[in-house]
């Protein structure tokens, strides 16, 4: 039986029916069109639909979307400010942190996450906090200079 | 994914309502992070799926220099993480849930899910062995308390009977000041430990006045090293008694082959690995 859930999403309001069976990762792409939310494993392991659920980091392919009833999510999609890329995200353009891009979504916003929490972590606490995001490309190295240049950027204000 | 129905109770007493109409139909889901994996694997197929997510005050924790720590069972590995209580007074537990999966797992996951769910491949439930904390169970009918030692009753299973929730963790002020805490794992940080081992300790006079570990990833449930620990207890601190130790640990556990190692290794690391802690442990009481 569908039920109805109001989520705010990147500052706007949706109230849909759905049935307790979708999965937040699809419901973001099948029903609301956010397609930056990337699904990959779906079983928690891969990171790809990392996503802010009440400003905290999840995978949402391990919520349902009813659990997400009342709560405000942040996507991908919720970061760049009027067109214009965050300072994450621009790193991550300069230091070339992706190939395939299909990882990216997940690792820009753990990095968002991390950033906000510790603007100016080390090496290994980029390391542990991209810990459960899983890229087959790059080797990781660009990500983690992409993120210790976002975090100068941040800190340079 | 299977159909099933979706109920948010707003009190424990509603929740028991819940789960007495619905009984082996029903499924309770915390954070989700073991559930809903189960579920899609149809190793799980409830027809209704009870939240306790809008319980008031389920995800508490509280600390009483007197009675020790109360974590609520719907907090967050992450909270407890991070709980300034938890930090100060209950180091091995924030080492603990630091290292509980990634944080993206640690937002979510919930220690009475992680407990309830009777995985014996988790961190939480050795280093709250060594703590000697209990469980609270809940039931309609009342409550009862139980060593966290006996919650684990067999792989995947737990002392809960059909109608009870675990409700509360319970912690009392650490008995023993040394501590260590080691996750050893064979890939990324992330993963399942090959063997997990918490120790606490005390000493006087160079000799070992109790001592409690608790290991994980090494049999059908998280366990108590109670024999090894008979080893140590009373006797003078030596290199000679901390390897008996571990040999003896070695000899209570009985891990599995799979991709973290085979067990004939996973024997082998523990060990090393409970001496290992212990000397640690020593070290950090100086």
């Amino acid at each position: 039986m569908k039920q109805t859930i109001r989520v705010t999403i990147n500052g706007r309001v949706y109230d849909e029916d759905v049935e307790p069976r979708l999965l937040l990762s699809h419901f973001l792409r099948e029903n609301i069109g956010l397609t930056g939310t990337h699904v990959g494993c779906v079983v928690g392991e891969c990171g790809a639909c990392s996503i802010l659920l009440d400003n905290k980091l999840v995978k949402s392919c391990l919520h349902f979307a009813v659990q997400a009833d009342g709560r405000e999510i942040i996507t991908i999609e919720g970061l760049a400010k009027d067109g214009a890329l965050s300072t994450i995200q621009e790193a991550f353009v300069k230091h070339y942190a992706l190939q395939c891009g299909y990882c990216t979504p997940g690792m820009v916003m753990a990095s968002h996450a991390l950033l906000r929490d510790h603007p100016n972590p080390s090496e290994d606490e980029i390391r542990k906090a991209l810990g459960g995001n899983l890229c087959m490309c790059t080797g990781y190295v660009q990500i983690v200079n992409a993120v210790k240049e976002a975090a100068r950027g941040s800190a340079n204000g | 994914m299977i159909r099933f129905d979706y109920q948010e109770p707003t009190t424990l007493k509603k929740a028991f309502a819940l789960m007495e109409k619905h009984g082996d139909d029903a499924r309770v889901i915390a954070g989700g992070t073991s559930l809903l994996i189960m579920m899609r694997q149809r190793l799980l197929a409830p027809k209704i799926v009870i939240s306790l997510a809008r319980i008031p005050k389920l995800d508490r924790i509280a600390y009483n220099q007197k009675t020790g720590l109360r974590i609520g069972a719907g907090a967050r590995h992450r909270d407890i993480e991070l709980s300034a209580a938890v930090q100060k007074h209950y180091p091995l537990l924030h080492e603990t849930f630091r290292k509980v999966a990634q944080p993206r797992i640690r937002n979510m996951g919930t220690i009475g899910g992680n407990l309830a769910a009777g995985d014996p491949l988790t961190d939480p439930g050795a280093s709250l062995i060594a703590l000697d904390a209990e469980v609270i169970l809940s039931s309609s009918s009342g409550q009862r308390r139980l060593p966290v030692e006996q919650f684990f009753v067999d792989y995947y299973q737990t002392a809960l009977q059909p109608g009870e929730l675990l409700t509360e963790i319970h912690v009392p002020p650490p008995l023993r000041p040394g501590w260590s805490h080691i996750k050893f794992t064979p890939r990324s940080i992330e993963d399942f430990a090959t063997v997990g081992v918490a120790v606490t300790l005390k000493t006087r006079n160079g000799s070992c006045e109790d001592i409690r570990i608790g290991l994980n990833s090494v049999a059908a449930t998280i366990v108590r090293a109670t024999r090894a620990e008979g080893v140590l207890r009373g006797a003078t601190i030596s290199d000679a008694a901390l390897r008996e130790m571990g040999e003896t640990a070695a000899t209570e556990v009985d891990p599995v082959d799979d991709n973290r190692g085979s067990a004939e290794y996973k024997r082998d690391l523990v060990k090393v690995l409970v001496r290992r802690a212990t000397q640690e442990a020593l070290q950090r009481l100086g």
